[in-house]
């Protein structure tokens, strides 16, 4: 990549990101410019992935090539689009019932045994081998188990929820809460880290090798805030007097 | 009186907080200062010790599947992982699921094999952009060159060095997958469980609690979380990189959290009781 072109990318780079983050002091053109530039980037990106990535290599390549098996999936794939047109939309139904079929056969069985069979085996079997663990290791079972038990009973709701049974939900609810609170913070951890990341690259931009392009795009946005207060000021101060 | 200065507190313009936390996070950048990562968690030393332990010449299929929005949490651990797979002479192939991945590859592997004098065909592989993943990793475990008979650079994928030997999923020693999407639950599903294959798996801050279940029954066999795991995984290699060197941010701004909170609930406190 020619040093012009990544000059021009970081130019490019730094001015979005600014702009979208101007909005945390006011909305403002430069904002709804990077909004509405994200948007149709996003179109057009995707556009091209369909056409490179899958309809040329999957579609037009194996057709040129006489392969003609890949007519079945095409036009089962097409027929999804008959969903635009009321009078012929029953086709689509075809399309459907083979993606139904097929994700259903792929997902069920892997679902049945990764999420479901394993992770009852995973909070049964410590509790077989409790002779040969730790006590810490016991505890952490025990632990693992009874909150399972709680949880799960707290969606369970073919049973009031009062008395003993009251107190087992209340606790599974507690269980359910110390996740959220470590989702919640992990979340946190993770929206800081990329802001580190957007900050890094501003900083990177703002080298004298991309001629200082943070800075300077920086400088502009401070600037307009600045001019546009001051006109909204007069024009407060003009329509007070009238 | 004390009472309603207090008050104001809570009336406070919440981008004076914005700013605030724009410095926190900046000044490092600027100005590092150190700040250690000392604790390595669990997850991420089982994740070194698998790839550690595996014999040099072992094939590992690296599936990063991540795109610039949640780049600054996972290309750290991928580097760091690729670093690793080299310094260890492992052999790496590279597949993703995620279009936007493929330009974050080209970053990892323009510089990272050029530092251990790896050669693109004979040390490692990377191969084109696939649609429709599960299909892609069921496909693979019958014939790996059912889908992917060429390389990214449209070279016949039987042909090269690196993939001698290897057939299906039978011939590969583990699976690296770095996603932000639910990538690494197919990986774990349709891969692992099923074809005993290991997966080890970095993943985002947010996502990181919700494979604690994976982790307990051995289905993965080492997590790395966020910008944090990456650090570890870096420090863990002896290899400081973006991870390490964004701590110094992650602790500052999280202390800045701590702050807030503490004094907004002291004054909360003092506000009712006094």
């Amino acid at each position: 990549m020619s040093e012009t072109w990544m000059i021009a990318g970081a130019w490019i780079a730094a001015g979005l990101t600014v702009f979208l983050f101007s909005f945390l002091y006011k909305d403002n053109p430069f904002f709804k410019i990077a909004e509405h530039l994200y948007l149709g980037a996003g179109m057009g990106w995707w556009f091209q992935v369909y056409v490179y990535n899958i309809l040329g290599p999957k579609v037009w390549t194996p057709l040129v090539n006489h392969d003609w098996m890949v007519l079945i999936p095409a036009i089962l794939g097409l027929s999804l689009v008959t969903q635009f047109v009321p009078k012929i939309s029953w086709v689509s139904r075809y399309g459907f019932t083979f993606l139904m079929g097929y994700g259903s056969g792929l997902a069920i069985p892997a679902g049945l045994s990764t999420d479901f069979i394993s992770q009852i085996g995973g909070t049964i079997r410590p509790l077989s081998m409790m002779a040969s663990m730790t006590p810490w290791a016991i505890f952490n079972s025990l632990l693992v188990a009874f909150g399972v038990i709680c949880v799960l009973f707290y969606f369970f709701f073919s049973v009031e929820h009062k008395g003993h049974f009251k107190k087992v939900s209340n606790i599974g609810v507690y269980f359910l809460m110390i996740y959220f609170g470590a989702a919640f913070g992990n979340t946190v951890m993770a929206r800081f880290s990329l802001l580190y990341g957007r900050f890094d690259d501003l900083y990177t931009f703002s080298a004298s090798k991309y001629l200082y392009a943070t800075q300077i795009i920086l400088a502009g946005m401070i600037i307009y805030f600045a001019i546009h207060g001051l006109m909204n000021r007069g024009k407060k101060q003009a329509e007070a007097v009238n | 009186m004390l009472k309603e200065k207090l008050q104001k507190f809570f009336k406070i313009d919440r981008r004076w907080i914005f700013l605030l936390l724009a410095v926190v996070l900046f000044a490092p950048i600027i100005k590092p200062i150190g700040l250690p990562n000392k604790t390595i968690s669990r997850d991420v030393q089982h994740a070194f010790d698998y790839i550690d332990k595996l014999p040099a010449g072992s094939f590992v299929l690296f599936s990063l599947d991540y795109d610039p929005a949640t780049r600054p949490e996972l290309h750290p651990q991928a580097v760091a992982m690729v670093r690793h797979a080299f310094k260890k002479n492992l052999r790496v192939g590279v597949v993703t699921y995620i279009a936007g991945s493929t330009g974050l590859i080209g970053q990892i592997f323009a510089t990272v094999p050029a530092e251990y004098k790896k050669v693109n065909g004979s040390d490692y592989v990377i191969f084109p952009y696939m649609a429709n993943a599960v299909a892609v990793m069921t496909q693979m475990a019958s014939d790996f060159y059912g889908i992917y008979d060429k390389d990214q650079d449209g070279r016949d994928a039987r042909t090269l060095p690196v993939m001698q030997g290897i057939k299906n999923y039978k011939n590969i020693a583990m699976i690296v997958s770095i996603t932000g999407t639910s990538m690494l639950d197919y990986w774990v599903a349709y891969v692992g469980d099923k074809f005993s294959v290991p997966v080890v798996g970095g993943v985002t801050a947010i996502s990181q609690p919700g494979y604690g279940p994976y982790l307990q029954t051995g289905q993965l066999k080492g997590l790395i979380g966020g910008m944090k795991g990456a650090a570890e995984y870096e420090s863990l290699i002896k290899e400081p990189g973006k991870g390490t060197s964004g701590i110094d941010s992650l602790n500052l701004a999280h202390l800045l959290v701590l702050a807030l909170i503490l004094t907004s609930n002291i004054i909360l406190l003092i506000i009712k009781y006094l």
